[in-house]
């Protein structure tokens, strides 16, 4: 099990290196120990089924999201901007689909599901899978976490 | 030149927008669509209009997906000569391999770089 996570996390941290670099010309590392709570979070998910039944969730404060925003278009976002949940929504996409599409036949034939965003922390989160761990990124000080759980 | 762009996120939207520009294309319009059925509305309503030069496409949508918009396109037989080129995360064979079955000529998977949709996508317009 222990190299399963640690394959996990490997190919995870490749795939949000890739998204960071590819899409947002900025590079993002991870990071050691738990992100603090923050008020407000916003929450995409994203769901694997068939071949890998899981799930990957990205979670990032208002702040961080908004940067998230801005460096994918390129333009600065505004307060309450529904831009701002749609690009943490696809930033998770990304990451999900990166993650799936490192994985070995047959795992990789799975089909994900588009992302839900919410606005209500990770607080009662409780995965229903096997495996499940968490990972917190910075890109230029901004922190976001993502839990994988299959 | 005129083109559609289908995607469920506007973000998304917007970022092949700004590919497009980047790889030199001059769009004089870009008509937008969030899932497939959008997407066929939109070919209906503007089958008097100029011809569209290019559609993107995502794959995974909600309403109706990129694989399901592509037979429903052929099926009412609406803008058949126009390239289509999928942008998606599924970058499994399985679904290159149904989407090419299904009318497209070209595949990028997300995330991608305006090079690489420059390098799909201007052979096509230059061969259309």
């Amino acid at each position: 099990m222990a190299n399963t996570q640690d394959e996990a996390v490997t190919r995870l941290d490749s795939a949000v290196a890739e998204v960071f670099e590819t899409m947002l010309e900025r590079s993002c590392d991870p990071l050691e120990g738990e992100v603090d709570t923050v008020e407000g979070r916003i929450v995409a998910r994203i769901q694997f089924t068939g071949a890998v039944d899981g799930e990957c969730l990205l979670y990032a404060s208002q702040a961080t999201a908004s940067v998230t925003a801005e460096a994918l278009l390129g333009t600065p976002s505004e307060p309450h901007d529904p831009m701002v949940d749609d690009a943490i929504g696809e930033l998770c996409n990304m990451i999900a689909g990166g993650w799936k599409s490192k994985l070995a036949s047959p795992d990789s034939n799975c089909s994900i599901s588009t992302p839900a965003v919410t606005r209500d922390g990770l607080e009662g989160y409780q995965a229903k899978f096997g495996t499940k761990f968490s990972r917190n990124y910075s890109f230029q000080g901004n922190v976001f976490g993502v839990v994988l759980a299959f | 030149m005129r083109a559609l762009i289908i995607d469920d996120s506007a973000v998304m939207r917007k970022v092949i927008e700004r590919a497009l520009r980047q790889a030199g294309l001059e769009l004089s319009e870009v008509l937008q669509a969030s899932n497939g059925e959008e997407a066929l509305q939109t070919l209906r309503d503007n089958q008097g209009s100029a011809a569209l030069a290019l559609i993107l496409s995502d794959i995974n949508m909600p309403v109706m997906d990129g694989l399901q918009f592509l037979e429903a396109r052929k099926q009412e037989n609406l803008a058949q000569g126009v390239p289509v080129v999928m942008i998606t995360t599924e970058g499994n064979e399985s679904f290159v391999l149904r989407a090419i079955a299904a009318g497209a000529q070209g595949y990028i998977c997300k995330p991608f770089t305006a090079e690489q949709v420059k390098a799909r996508v201007l052979p096509l317009l230059r061969a259309a």
